[in-house]
């Protein structure tokens, strides 16, 4: 896969607020069908720069490349319009509302009768049941419950299912993806992350746990006062060496 | 293939699962269902007469438009405390229209409606603009629109008015059902599809769920909160209208109860004042609900004061009851006997039952101790 021309490219990204340099000359490519893991201190600038990468915040200075050609997104809706969206720590879901709501929430489908558009709520509910089995592989035992009685992986997966529901989804962002889980659930939500990998999806994820970053990552960037310390191929790499970059121990290799 | 490891080890569905998402219901039916047993036991002759049953429909109908905007206001955690104010002004200015300006009477209801729907938008553009909490924000258009009703009304009570708005407030044309139950009924099935299929009943569960998550998903939170106050506005406007065909009189004092008279009804209902649940068929029945225990208080001879008693505690309880059913037991499961096995929940239940023997001492030393409500000449 490392063969394969990245997704997408970030090249000498800065970001300034006001007298503080949040991110000082990143680079980062992701490829399709691989993990790449984000790790790095509090306050070393992963927020920062998976919130350009979803459009969320503009780069100061630097370019970035969605398949070789320049990109330049204003807003977090152009990101998932260009194939690039974000699972965020806390999934932004409705709790009261059922799976099927939350997975189209903001996008909902309609049919038209008497000249007036309604929600059509039985295509959701069937499109989701399909989106979470066709690629995510859940199934829920019920679709007819609020979000709020399903366990933290069923949520995360309907989180997931969001932004995989659009076909031409690429580059997914995941934050935290196992910080609230307990060891069971984190074990189904690296299943759902391998399941997307499989797919050839570009997945990014920032994370907290080594333990996770080395069971399912391909590469990790290591991130330290907002420059990049170190890429390191996971199979090549161990946790002394990831855990040094990030203290700023040693040097990359 | 990863399916099975999702599913299989809690495919069964439980009678808690099963029951739990019409609990919000059940309540108020179980209420209903006490005040109807009841009153079987003591007053059957007068209370289940049709004449009777005719007026507890009657008196319910006002609030059920109101119940129904009122559903998705709370839904989306807002509040609205003006709609007594909006409801008299509405209806001054549409007697106003009919007696002095010589406005058709249709043309004058639709106006009322109108004109409450202009200020439902501008309590939400106070709420979502000016940043005002809705508390606060409704308390103080109640003023307002109180104040103006005052100004043009003075003290003087306008009466008499074409058969049109006496129909729509008090007429009997669908010969058992009268005609404001009819519009009322109406207004709550068109309020349940609105609430279900269309995006803004769907963007208003969104929005008291999570307000944050809506907005993420592109969702224009202020927008859906304001199209919420303009529909209770209008409401607020057309039961307005119906009080006065009902009295067929209107004054600036009039409708002085009808906000929490309605918060009430929606949240015994089941809809939650925490946002995100909603039940409109439950708010038909907190309507219901309330109208019957006013009545049933009346039917007994009860003094009058002891209703607003009455009311108080059933809001209490039904709020209490839902809080209470949504604790966990240690394991982190819900439902009706996990709720049990909480041990907070339990002191709860013994508070409960305590402040429950305290009102019942007072309301039986109060039924002893007042005077004959007979008129005595």
């Amino acid at each position: 896969m490392e063969t394969d021309k990245p997704i997408i490219a970030m090249s000498g990204i800065t970001k300034r607020f006001g007298g503080v340099t949040a991110l000082d000359d990143v680079d980062l490519n992701a490829y399709p069908g691989e993990v790449l893991a984000i790790v790095g201190d509090n306050g070393a600038g992963k927020s920062t720069l998976i919130k350009i990468l979803t459009g969320v915040y503009q780069p100061t200075s630097g370019a970035m490349f969605l398949d070789d050609a320049p990109l330049t997104m204003s807003s977090h809706s152009e990101a998932i319009e260009r194939g690039i969206d974000a699972v965020y720590q806390t999934l932004a879901l409705a709790d009261h509302l059922d799976p099927a709501a939350n997975l189209f929430l903001g996008a909902e489908l309609t049919k038209s009768f008497l000249g007036m558009r309604f929600l059509d709520n039985r295509k959701m509910r069937s499109e989701s049941v399909r989106v979470l089995k066709d690629r995510l592989g859940v199934t829920l035992k019920s679709m007819d419950v609020a979000t709020q009685s399903l366990s933290g992986g069923q949520r995360q997966a309907i989180a997931i299912a969001r932004a995989v529901r659009h076909s031409d989804l690429r580059v997914l962002v995941m934050d935290e993806p196992t910080a609230a889980l307990g060891p069971q659930e984190t074990a189904r939500t690296l299943k759902l992350i391998k399941a997307l990998k499989a797919q050839g999806l570009a997945v990014i994820v920032i994370s907290h746990s080594l333990d996770d970053v080395f069971e399912i990552s391909d590469r990790i960037h290591v991130m330290r006062r907002g420059r990049c310390v170190g890429v390191e191929r996971t199979h090549q790499s161990n946790r002394e060496t990831v855990l040094g970059l990030i203290v700023g121990a040693h040097k990359a290799a | 293939m990863s399916a099975s490891q999702n599913s299989n080890n809690n495919t069964r569905v439980t009678l808690n699962e099963r029951l739990e998402p019409y609990l919000a219901i059940i309540g108020p039916l179980v209420m209903i269902a006490l005040i109807a047993l009841a009153m079987g036991i003591f007053e059957p002759a007068r209370y289940f007469r049709l004449s009777n049953l005719n007026i507890i429909l009657l008196e319910s109908a006002l609030y059920m438009p109101m119940a129904m905007a009122m559903t998705f206001v709370i839904t989306q955690r807002g509040i609205d405390l003006s709609i007594g104010s909006v409801a008299a002004l509405s209806a001054i200015i549409v007697a106003f229209l009919i007696k002095q300006y010589g406005f058709p009477a249709w043309i004058a209801l639709i106006i009322g409606v109108a004109l409450g729907a202009g200020m439902g938008f501008i309590n939400g553009l106070v709420i979502t603009r000016f940043r005002v909490p809705d508390l606060i924000g409704t308390l103080a258009m109640d003023l307002v629109y109180r104040g103006f009703a005052l100004v043009l009304a003075k003290g003087l009570v306008l009466a008499r008015f074409p058969e049109l708005v006496t129909e729509i407030g008090r007429g009997q044309a669908f010969y058992i059902l009268p005609t404001p139950v009819v519009i009322g009924v109406l207004s709550l099935i068109a309020g349940y599809f609105v609430l279900t299929r269309t995006y803004f009943g769907r963007y208003t569960i969104a929005i008291g769920s999570n307000p944050e998550a809506a907005e993420m998903t592109g969702i224009s939170v202020d927008r859906h909160r304001v199209y919420a106050y303009v529909l209770m506005g209008a409401m607020a406007g057309l039961a307005g209208v119906m009080l006065m065909g009902k009295l067929n009189a209107i004054q600036a004092t009039s409708a002085p109860y009808f906000n929490l008279h309605v918060i009430a009804a929606v949240v015994v209902g089941g809809t939650s004042l925490f946002g995100g649940r909603a039940s409109m068929l439950g708010s038909f029945a907190g309507v219901l609900l309330l109208s019957m225990m006013i009545n049933a208080l009346v039917t007994l001879r009860i003094e009058f004061f002891w209703q607003s008693v009455a009311s108080g505690v059933v809001i209490i309880t039904s709020v209490a009851v839902y809080t209470w059913l949504q604790k966990s037991d240690r394991d982190g499961a819900t439902g009706l006997m996990s709720a049990f096995a909480n041990p907070d929940n339990v002191k709860t239940l013994k508070l409960a039952a305590l402040l429950i023997g305290i009102l019942a001492i007072l309301f039986i030393s109060g039924g002893l101790l007042s005077g004959n409500p007979n008129p005595s000449g």
